[in-house]
């Protein structure tokens, strides 16, 4: 199954769209270098709807107590509930447990179109 | 949602309807009213941290689409979460802003305050949906005003419990025993819903994690309180929803309590029976937020509490927290105690909620 969800241009990096492939619904995420990434939209936790939290960026793991470094700026898809922190650019990971993560679709650019496959 | 599913009929104990000063305007009188427009008076808020969540304390998806804060528009309210998750009933519980019960002065604008939300919230919610029911909002620390409060608005259909925020009031001080009284009079439930509790000694602690965490304690400080101050003995008809602490930390302080009397009965002679059963038979508790377990997990808790009917379902509409009535609970649940959960606890709760449907 494929899904052609809009034209490249359309989203501009650090942008989150909603869509459906067939009868799932889906959110895409343009990263901020550019890159599309796919994925369920329902949160592994308790449902939410992703697309409607935010493509973000998180302060990054230290080893300092009270260091604040945010990074990622665009990466990072964090739900519109809880707010649990999912890695877009691996694999959906969520960011306090990698064991955890979204269920992911691929993407092509083909001919400037934004494709989804299941 | 674009799958069809299962409806509910859940008797949600826990939504949170959302005024702005300037909706309660025209329920005010001067001079309170003039405090507001013209001075710019607000409620004390001390907390140094709003920021939880991605829309701060409120879910994302709840703001109201032309703008306004998450639980302010009833139509949204009804789409998002009534007609979506198939509310039998839903009990509100205000947004505490403002909250009357938890100022520290100024009762007489405190009581006025209260008189108008409890106005407001009749006209504009109550009275509009048929599955709404409301809480009495008073000032607690002007018990005369605030019996006189429940004496107006209590008897109104729709008003099930009378509320009382948790900050740093020991509400089961004889002091506010009349409340209780007027309460009992009027079948209404006494309601209490965390404000701003200052948990650390009377301070905050350095991060909004720590003290989220730590939440339930002033539950527990709030029942322990009621249970030996004698609120249950002297007012044996009267009720208690403790709203948003959840419940998991009970089995842990029914067995506390329980062992704490059978050494120290003696400072407290009115006390007659053992707390837990008091608490079985006066006190309720609200799921939200709960934390993830199994079902073996989960059934452990109720059977150390020993009961079933002593949890209610709350979802905390439209908070950050909210909990999904589809995907809270643990998996695979007997059938009868998610009833129970979802409704006919609080059915059995609630004397002024109709008493027809479900409780099979
Ligand atoms: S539903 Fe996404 S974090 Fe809870």
């Amino acid at each position: 199954m494929r899904t052609v969800v809009c034209n490249k241009n359309d989203m501009a990096p650090g942008d989150m769209k909603e869509a459906t492939l067939g009868r799932a619904s889906i959110v895409i995420c343009r990263t901020s270098d550019g890159e599309f990434y796919a994925f369920a939209n329902r949160c592994i936790h308790q449902g939410a709807p992703l697309s409607k939290g935010k493509l973000c960026g998180a302060p990054e793991p230290t080893d300092k107590v009270g260091e604040y470094k945010f990074c990622r700026e665009g990466e990072i898809i964090r739900c519109p509930w809880h707010g649990r922190e999912f890695d877009a650019k691996n694999e959906g990971r969520t960011l306090s447990n990698p064991k955890f993560k979204l269920k992911e679709y691929k993407v092509e650019i083909e001919e400037d179109q934004v494709v989804v496959y299941k | 949602m674009t799958k069809e599913r299962e409806k509910l009929n859940l008797i949600d104990t826990d939504i949170h309807e959302r005024v702005s000063y300037e909706e309660l305007l025209p329920y005010l009188e001067n001079p309170w009213k003039r405090y507001i427009t013209d001075c710019h008076w607000i409620q004390e808020k001390r907390m140094p941290y709003t920021q939880p969540a991605v829309a701060g304390v409120d879910r994302a998806d709840a703001r109201v689409p032309d703008g306004r804060p998450a639980g302010s528009d009833l139509g949204f309210m009804q789409k998002q979460l009534l007609d979506d998750v198939g509310h039998e009933f839903g009990i509100l519980t205000g947004a505490l802003d403002p909250s009357p019960s938890s100022m520290h002065g100024w009762y007489e604008m405190a009581s006025a305050l209260a008189r108008a939300y409890n106005n407001w919230q009749i006209e504009n919610w109550l009275e509009k949906d048929d599955r709404l029911y409301g809480s009495v909002h008073i000032c607690a620390n002007d018990v005369t005003e605030a019996v006189k409060e429940i004496e107006r608005v209590g008897p109104h259909p729709k008003m099930v419990q009378v509320l009382l925020p948790i900050d740093d009031f020991m509400w089961g001080d004889p002091y506010y025993h009349p409340i209780y009284e007027a309460a009992q009079r009027h079948d209404l439930v006494i309601g209490m819903h965390h404000n701003e509790p200052p948990l650390y000694y009377g301070k905050w602690p350095r991060y909004f994690i720590e003290w989220h965490t730590l939440l339930p304690t002033s539950h527990m400080m709030q029942v322990t309180n009621m249970v030996f101050n004698g609120v249950f003995e002297k007012f044996p008809k009267l009720k208690l929803l403790m709203i948003e602490g959840g419940f998991t930390h009970m089995p842990h302080l029914m067995r506390k309590m329980d062992q704490q009397y059978k050494d120290l009965r003696h400072e407290v002679p009115w006390i007659k029976r053992m707390p837990s059963d008091i608490v079985r038979e006066h006190i309720k508790f609200t799921t939200q937020p709960l934390e993830e377990m199994s079902k073996r997990e989960f059934m452990q808790l109720i059977e150390q509490m020993g009961s079933e009917d002593l949890v209610c379902f709350s979802t905390d509409y439209p908070h950050w927290d909210y909990d999904s009535p589809f995907a809270a609970l643990p998996p695979n649940l007997d059938e009868g105690l998610r009833r129970k959960i979802f409704s006919e606890n609080a059915r059995a709760l609630y004397p002024k909620l109709p008493q027809s449907k479900g409780g099979n």
